[in-house]
């Protein structure tokens, strides 16, 4: 199974190779202009605002590995920035413990979700959907229709741990991925995870304790949805209640393509990652061609579908 | 007269070769049998009889012409029809709708014609003897009468060949023999049977001849008048099986592996009290529906009893899971392996190993000692598979329910509850079931065996208890326990009612 990770991983870093080749050729300057794709300021911005995605995605992959859904995410991202927004800018607190209860805030989301699936019995995909209208109403019930201007408020050398701003959300997204990924292969919290989402009865008849690792999965989720929040918040300097709209199915889309089964019991935080920058490196990249510029989203679309499509033909001449 | 004809047929499964060359005909208006242990190719025939899968190479004749069936709705529409093991039935649809699913009766432009569809079902279901309102949801009905739904529908689409897989496995003997009398008047208006089963005992009441399978290949076609199901038996295995073993008188000390008091939980079952000595192997026996396996499932603490106490090993076990009870040294092989019993996304490693390091609370998996154990585990049980990292549906049947079964022996328990371990399982795989639960017994292991199967019960069993609509009716011991006294008790009246 470990090896069969392996090559669904290595196919999406093959898609994604193959896709800055594709950019990178298509979009070579004439002369000796400089390339507007490949180039490392590009990297780090297509980095900077994958990570986004990419951490809410890291919990995004472990809750449909689960064999469940989360479509809260986006507006967690939303309500985190918010909170982040109104104590550290209106509040005048301190930016550490305005991003503390920013992810308190994600953390008791995620808990609603957990309740609701596991004591309630809900569906994951209506309770997460309640969860997801609420909590972005709740963001806008902060704001009333204001947004927070952070950038104004951070000092412009703002070095986190000696580290150039800019630095610091792609190497959480890095640093979450691969600990997630030990964790879900190496772990038994990841192997039980594996196991509800391949089997729930089974899991149950099996003395796997079902529903705290489905609680551990959403408030996973909800916190680390809530860490995406926060770091879009210092990316864009704003916090505002229509941020990231529609993330959630991004998220999920980028957890499909890196491999994970919505049917649960299949998936990989490695490969959700690897689907972000896959997303991440089509945003990006797309509006530069000239006259593409409305044809992005249908791209992105299209892109999701051929990629699954591909995915599935090589994992069936593989079998 | 030509029949039904398979003609050398083929057909692989990457390296592995499900059917290497099958011929043998089955004559119009007869019922055949088809028997084999599990592995040996039945389903991926009976699969290409209803155009699920196509033969590699080979061909399949019917009334002398030559059938291609594409896909299960051309197999239907050329008069082939399919009862399966597991119940394929609609549980939303009423029973209309199950028997015309995917071929309704409609006006021009689509419209269902409901009252034609009832009336027909009517019919159908009055010649099943079937007391059955066409509207009733298929969900409300029990087993018995869903498994009776699939022989309907093969008849709402004249069927002129009906496949039957494993039909009796959920229903008790009355319910089969209600399935068996249909059957007969079946065949009495020339209906071909084709007959799947694992019961030697129904294939002989029912079938006129016998194929046997084995490893993918043909072992033989015999008259069923002229054959001892021994005969049948060797055929299916290819070895004489060793005689079956003498109990070995169980002398207990220290407290019971399992005692019950007074247990309840309504309304699966009342005021149960039993016990079960390390070492002892115990019989529960009851008709589906006596309340048997909630019984289990309420010690193993997947439900919460009303009133009574678990002890397991002197202590008392108050269960709010599964995870708890295991802990205690409690562990249950499920009914419904599928279901219940495997994960099959995971490898044979991580399916054998999660009960014992889930409960024992490990925080990291550590590979290569698993890996160790695993092969410990596969050799030790006999498991035939291809290793540690192979996946659980690359098993027959057989060897997944051993999987089940040592995922749990490696949890080390003191008492082992199994509901009905042999169910779909070939006859080698059954005797090999037996002998580990012998075995783990002999090593002071309490164990609980619930199963419809008579014969396994009386044969692995030193004590039966006979359940019935929820209570304990008696208790049978040694010889006293033969198959009359205890269906005597499993059917007769509650002794009182309280």
């Amino acid at each position: 199974m470990k090896r069969f990770w392996h090559v669904r991983e290595l196919s999406t870093v093959a898609i994604l190779v193959l896709e800055i080749i594709f950019f990178g050729w298509y979009l070579w300057p004439e002369g000796n202009r400089s390339h507007p794709f490949l180039n490392a300021e590009n990297a780090l911005l297509i980095l900077k605002y994958s990570s986004i995605y990419g951490i809410a995605a890291v919990g995004a992959a472990v809750v449909i590995i689960s064999g469940g859904i989360d479509l809260a995410p986006g507006s967690i991202i939303a309500l985190a920035s918010v909170v982040c927004g109104v104590l550290f800018v209106d509040a005048g607190w301190g930016l550490t413990s305005s991003l503390l209860v920013a992810l308190a805030v994600g953390l008791g989301a995620g808990g609603l979700s957990s309740v609701l699936v596991v004591a309630v019995k809900l569906p994951p995909f209506i309770a997460t959907l309640g969860v997801m209208g609420m909590t972005r109403g709740l963001a806008f019930i902060i704001t009333e229709g204001r947004y927070f201007d952070l950038s104004s408020k951070l000092q412009g050398g703002w070095r986190p741990m000696g580290l150039p701003a800019d630095w610091v959300a792609p190497l959480i997204m890095v640093g979450l991925a691969i600990v997630f990924q030990v964790l879900m292969t190496r772990f038994q919290w990841g192997r039980q995870i594996f196991s509800i989402g391949g089997n729930e009865t089974a899991a149950l008849f099996s003395g796997v304790a079902v529903g705290r690792i489905k609680t551990s999965v959403y408030l996973l989720s909800g916190l680390l949805a809530a860490l995406a929040g926060v770091v879009l918040a210092l990316v864009q300097g704003q916090g505002k209640a229509d941020l990231a709209t529609g993330y959630e199915l991004d998220i999920i889309a980028s957890a499909v393509v890196g491999g994970a089964s919505l049917s649960g019991g299949r998936g990989s935080v490695m490969g959700a990652v690897l689907g972000t920058l896959i997303f991440g490196v089509l945003r990006n990249a797309l509006p530069q061609i000239p006259g593409a510029t409305f044809y992005d989203r249908l791209i992105v679309g299209l892109a999701v579908i051929v990629i699954v499509v591909v995915d599935q033909l090589l994992l069936k001449r593989g079998e | 007269m030509p029949g039904l004809e398979f003609r050398n047929v083929r057909k692989s499964f990457g390296a592995v070769k499900a059917l290497t060359g099958v011929t043998f005909a089955v004559a119009e208006g007869e019922s055949h049998g088809l028997v084999g242990e599990n592995g040996a190719g039945k389903s991926t025939l009976l699969k290409i009889l209803a155009g699920i899968i196509h033969p590699d190479s080979g061909e399949l004749w019917w009334q002398g012409t030559r059938l291609s069936l594409a896909s299960p709705r051309e197999a239907l529409e050329r008069g082939i029809g399919m009862v399966y093991q597991e119940m394929l039935s609609f549980p939303n649809l009423s029973v209309t709708g199950n028997i015309f699913a995917g071929r309704e009766l409609t006006a021009r432009g689509g419209r269902l014609l409901e009252t034609a569809m009832e009336a027909r079902t009517a019919a159908i279901l009055d010649e099943l003897h079937l007391r059955v309102r066409p509207r009733a949801r298929a969900e409300s009905l029990p087993a018995a009468h869903r498994q009776l739904l699939q022989v309907a529908r093969a008849l709402a689409f004249e069927c002129r060949i009906l496949v039957l897989d494993e039909p009796t496995t959920a229903l008790t003997d009355a319910e089969a023999d209600h399935l068996f009398a249909v059957l007969a008047r079946l065949k009495a208006r020339g209906v071909t049977l084709l007959y799947v089963s694992h019961r030697l005992p129904e294939v002989f009441q029912l079938c006129d001849r016998i194929t046997v399978l084995r490893d993918g290949a043909l072992a033989g076609t015999f008259e069923a008048g002229n054959v001892a199901p021994d005969q049948i038996v060797r055929a299916m295995v290819g070895r004489d099986l060793p005689p079956r073993a003498e109990h070995e008188a169980s002398g207990s000390f220290g407290p019971p592996a399992l005692a019950v008091r007074g247990l309840t939980r309504r309304p699966g079952f009342r005021n149960v009290s039993l016990s079960v000595a390390p070492g002892e192997i115990v019989g529960l026996f009851g008709l589906v529906g006596s309340g048997r396996s909630e019984l289990l499932e309420t010690i193993f603490g997947l439900h919460r009893a009303e009133e009574g106490t678990i002890q397991v090993g002197g202590r008392p076990l108050d269960a709010r899971s599964s995870r708890q009870a295991a802990r205690a040294g409690v562990a249950l092989v499920p009914e419904e392996r599928h279901r219940q019993g495997l994960f099959f996304n995971l490898s044979l490693r991580h399916n054998l190993m999660i009960p014992a390091r889930t409960i024992a609370g490990d925080v990291l998996i550590r590979g290569s000692r698993e890996r160790e154990e695993t092969d410990r585990l596969l050799a030790e049980w006999r498991v035939r598979a291809a290793g540690p990292g192979a996946m659980p549906d690359s098993l027959s049947g057989g060897n997944q329910q051993k999987v089940v079964l040592a995922k749990w022996l490696a949890t080390k328990p003191r008492v082992l509850m199994l509901d009905e371990p042999t169910k779909g399982v070939d006859v080698g795989a059954k005797f090999e079931i037996h002998e580990i639960i012998r075995r783990q017994a002999s090593h002071g292991l309490g164990c609980l065996v619930v199963s419809s199967d008579l014969p396994e019960v009386l044969a692995l069993c030193q004590r039966v208890i006979v359940m019935r609509e929820g209570r304990i009716q008696g208790e049978l011991v040694g010889e006293a326990a033969d198959e009359e006294s205890v269906m005597h008790l499993a059917t007769s009246e509650l002794k009182d009612a309280s």
